[in-house]
């Protein structure tokens, strides 16, 4: 006797967003990458097939940066003194996005000209961040903004006390933003309220609910997103929101992948358990309905490609 | 097509000017050189600009502020209202406008209760004895002489006294000449109907006192910010005079939980005592003053406030308030004396300090509760006690379940800048023009301003946030072109008043700090209230009464409330505010036995909810942090006001 699996219907949807524009459409891309527009919980494919797969992005700096992992120093090697060099080298990696963070030793003109040269060293689309102090924030997004006017740029990164700026910026030039609130449904959406009265059109918005490590509070990060990506289904206009999460930001930072001496021996071989982490929190991540994640490492970005495919496929 | 428009003014002038079809009334008036107050900026949301048609027709593009009788009347918005018809109008005075809004701010009088009998209802009484003198053949002492009067002449079988009282007695009945007013507690008599209990002899004073003079008592409300007292005489009701200051603690924490934190560590808890005392023996002083009588003339004292203050008052050790499981040392407290309390009173004054329910329902939520009616309610009714903690009881004559949470001092007037309580030189109320940013704004006594109280800082925050000023997560918008709008020193902050409106000279300002502690505040009320309706599974349509207790000020503006998401979005006729409801009940309870026995039995009634149980609360309290709230269909009254502009 065949068994009927019960479906779901569902209200509402995620919105389906663009990033990047090509010289068709204004920019300079040599494609745009679209996210988003699921109609079920993640990858219920008896439900409704996933309209977008999630993607990939590569985080690489303005600057070489002194405090990451040696083992990430490893792998990137020269590049990482050079953004354009990098983002080749990330696309290269498997990269469907480039994340481009600036420094507090970048003045507004080092800030553009680095911008200019990651989109003329990759045709992917490019998300800005900050360095993430509310006043240098504006002082670069700003002129990097309308320097770009068209490219569709993700800027980065709005929070609900400093969003204006560069919600102002984003509107004028064509770009996005990246939302983000501090891991709790009800700040997520009021920070999506507050960028939508400024008028912001619901598809240049991706919000980034914040996430920890595994062992560092990514399951709470994990059942945040499963409610936001609920309500977005039950019809609350302002959870309907691709989701941008950080994986190898915060598994980078923990101790497990950022020291290899002195710690106990059953952890193992140092490299295999980094990658780890960083691998085994984006995957957890996705399932809960990521739709872009931020990788730092390139062997985790192919583990992580192949993960996506097969929930596709399955 | 031209009209002919016929402005009278208060003083019969009549002015008329032509106008198109079309016109503004307000826009005529100016025309006619007639200046029509407009401080919401010509916006249709203060009703300030309300005139009367008393001839011809007009169209009301919006009616907001206005009643049927008031449209039947002829009044019309002149912000709103355009000219069809050759029109007479008629430009009321200013005051005559204000006190006609004045009724969605209701604020309670204290009026003696009707069936209030000193005979019956009041437990201390003045009363005559006229003794035997002593003699060679009758050597009775003077207690047993006093006793024996007291017995035969008033049937008091039962009566004690302390050893400093019993140290005057002989020379009172001496100076009298054997003729003596004594003053009595009779509450165990009256409370058991029996008259072998006893009885509590306050003062024997020498001769006979008239019995129906003055004879006082107080009524005190500890809040955690605010002492509020009442000096009540007890033999016809009457409250002679109220005296209200901050709470001498605030220097020591601002919260509850700071205060006990504080009271646990070295000489903590004895100063916290006295510092508590020393703010109401001023108070007492002050209303003694007032009503030209001595400390030792007040009698006896009816005390409440919320679980903390009481222990810290008393000196009980208060600690596990704040700790799980959340206990309490003592909820039902016996009757005390000035003199052990430490009360600028008559020492032997009886001291009675009202029950609570648990650690964060005190006497001021089961004084508040009676004083409210709430627990003879015959609808559902919603209790809301806005203060440094709020407390919220719902129910009806059957039921009443209750819970608190921590809102902090900003409706006080407290943790807020420019903030302070509801007295002279308090901006009251404001009104911003969304156009120029540009504020109107009363002050209580009419003179310059002071600083803002709670119910100028809701109609502020409410202001701010519909003109744009404030976003809704309570940031300062500072695009906003306006020299009020500025970056200060804890990011973006309004000026209300320049420093050359100000009594102090310098500006008068809300800030980001203020505004976060007033969203935090609003919230935790907010969301206490939907947690306990969804405790007992009550939706907002079935509350037919929601009753505001605290002391936010005079008025509190209830379109306003709503807007900042206070108090949640249902018809205005449903809201009454009642003031400081704690020391109300503390009066009733001064005045009537019977009434102080309904609070024992109020406290026994209610259920205790804890919020920190699980994480409804916070849930309800994030989404709560925003302005209205972030579920804005919650709101529709908002809504549509945040649409027009």
């Amino acid at each position: 006797m065949p068994i009927e699996i019960p479906k779901d219907k569902w209200a509402g949807s995620i919105k389906a967003i663009t990033i990047g524009a090509t010289s068709a459409e204004g920019g300079t891309r040599a494609k745009a990458v679209t996210v988003g527009g699921g109609t079920t919980m993640p990858y219920l494919q008896f439900e409704a097939p996933t309209p977008n797969k999630p993607v990939i992005a590569i985080e690489i700096k303005s600057r070489k940066p002194e405090d990451w992992s040696p083992l990430l120093a490893e792998v990137w090697g020269e590049a990482m003194a050079d953004s354009a060099q990098w983002a080749k080298k990330a696309e290269e990696a498997g990269a469907d996005l480039i994340v481009l963070a600036l420094t507090v030793e970048d003045n507004p003109e080092d800030a553009v000209k680095a911008v200019k040269s990651v989109l003329g060293a990759t045709g992917l689309p490019l998300i800005v961040w900050g360095p993430g102090q509310a006043e240098k924030d504006n002082e670069l997004l700003v002129p990097i903004s309308e320097a770009t006017k068209g490219e569709r740029l993700v800027l980065g990164i709005c929070e609900d006390k400093n969003y204006r700026t560069i919600v102002a910026t984003a509107m004028a030039n064509g770009h996005l933003v990246q939302a983000r609130a501090p891991m709790d449904v009800n700040l997520s959406k009021q920070l999506n309220i507050l960028i939508s009265d400024m008028g912001m059109p619901k598809d240049r918005i991706l919000m980034d609910p914040t996430t920890g490590a595994l062992g560092y509070g990514m399951e709470y990060g994990y059942s945040v997103m499963e409610r936001l990506r609920l309500a977005a289904l039950q019809g609350d206009a302002m959870t309907q929101f691709p989701m941008i999460v950080t994986p190898g930001f915060e598994a980078w930072k923990t101790k497990e992948a950022k020291v290899g001496e002195g710690v106990p021996q059953a952890w193992g071989d140092w490299k295999a358990r980094a990658i780890n982490w960083e691998t085994l929190t984006a995957i957890a991540l996705i399932e809960s309905g990521a739709d872009v994640v931020v990788l730092r490492h390139p062997e985790s970005v192919k583990r992580i490609k192949e993960a996506i495919e097969e929930l596709i496929t399955a | 097509m031209e009209h002919l428009i016929t402005f009278t003014t208060p003083d019969q002038n009549s002015i008329s000017v032509k106008s198109q079809t079309g016109m503004l009334l307000s826009d005529a008036a100016h025309l006619a050189g007639i200046d029509i107050g407009q401080p919401c900026g010509g916006q249709g949301r203060c009703g300030r600009c309300a005139v009367q048609v008393t001839d011809g027709t007009v169209r009301r593009r919006s009616a907001l502020r206005l009643s049927p009788a008031d449209i039947e009347q002829g009044f019309a918005l002149a912000c709103q209202t355009v000219v069809e018809d050759d029109v007479s109008i008629y430009v009321p005075p200013q005051e005559k406008i204000e006190r006609r809004l004045t009724t969605d701010r209701v604020v309670a009088e204290v009026t003696v209760p009707a069936d209030y009998d000193y005979l019956s209802d009041q437990t201390v009484r003045r009363i005559h004895l006229e003794l035997t003198p002593p003699s060679m053949d009758d050597q009775t002492d003077d207690w047993s002489r006093l006793q024996t009067a007291l017995r035969l002449q008033h049937r008091l079988e039962n009566v004690t006294c302390s050893l400093p009282l019993l140290q005057k007695i002989g020379a009172a009945l001496r100076e009298g000449e054997w003729q003596v007013t004594a003053i009595v507690d009779l509450a165990n008599v009256l409370q058991s109907g029996e008259s072998d209990r006893p009885v509590w002899l306050i003062d024997l004073q020498p001769g006979h006192v008239d019995e129906y003079s003055s004879l006082w008592g107080t009524a005190i409300d500890i809040g955690t910010t605010t002492v509020s007292l009442w000096m009540v005489n007890l033999v016809t009701g009457e409250v002679k005079a109220q005296a209200a200051e901050y709470n001498g603690q605030i220097a020591r924490g601002e919260d509850v939980i700071s205060r006990i934190v504080y009271a646990g560590k070295g000489n903590g808890r004895e100063d916290l005592r006295q510092r508590v005392l020393d703010t109401m023996n001023v108070l007492l002083e002050i209303a003694c003053k007032r009503v030209k009588a001595k400390p030792e003339d007040i009698v006896k004292a009816t005390i409440a406030g919320n679980s903390t203050m009481m222990h810290l008052l008393l000196g009980i050790p208060a600690e596990n308030i704040r700790l799980s499981p959340f206990i309490t040392g003592v909820n039902h407290l016996p009757v005390m004396t000035a003199r052990e309390v430490g009360l600028s009173a008559n020492p032997e004054a009886s001291v009675d300090c009202l029950p609570g329910v648990a650690s964060y329902v005190g006497a001021d939520i089961t004084a508040g509760v009676l004083s409210a009616g709430v627990d003879s309610a015959e609808e559902t009714t919603l209790f809301l006690d806005v203060g440094t903690n709020g407390e919220i009881v719902l129910g009806d004559r059957d039921w009443l379940v209750t819970c608190a949470c921590s809102a902090g001092p900003a409706f006080e007037g407290a943790g807020v800048v420019n903030g302070m309580r509801a007295t002279t030189g308090a901006i009251e109320e404001v009104w911003i023009n969304s156009e120029t940013f540009e504020p109107t704004y009363r002050v209580i006594g009419g003179g310059k301003p002071k600083g803002i109280c709670g119910s100028g800082l809701i109609s502020l925050l409410s202001e701010a946030f519909i003109t744009g000023i404030l976003d809704k997560r309570g940031n300062v918008n500072l695009m906003a072109t306006s020299s009020r709008v500025r970056e200060g020193a804890h990011g973006g902050e309004y000026v209300v008043a320049w420093g050359a409106e100000s009594e102090s000279g310098e500006d008068i300002v809300l800030s980001r700090v203020d505004v976060d502690n007033l969203l935090r505040a609003k919230a935790a009320i907010y969301a206490g209230f939907t947690v306990l309706a969804e405790t007992v599974g009550i939706s907002l349509e079935a509350v037919s009464k929601v009753l505001v207790g605290g002391s936010f000020g005079k008025y509190i503006n209830v379109e306003k409330a709503v807007q900042i998401g206070l108090l949640p979005d249902m018809d205005w006729s449903r809201f009454e505010f009642l003031g400081n409801t704690s020391v109300k009940g503390a009066y009733l309870a001064l005045l009537d036995w019977q009434k102080r026995e309904r609070i024992t039995e109020i406290a026994k009634r209610m259920t205790y909810i804890e919020l920190s149980a699980d994480n409804t609360f916070y849930e309800a309290f994030t989404s709560a942090l925003f302005l209205p709230h972030t579920d804005l269909s919650k709101f529709p009254s908002v809504e549509s006001a945040l649409q027009k502009n």
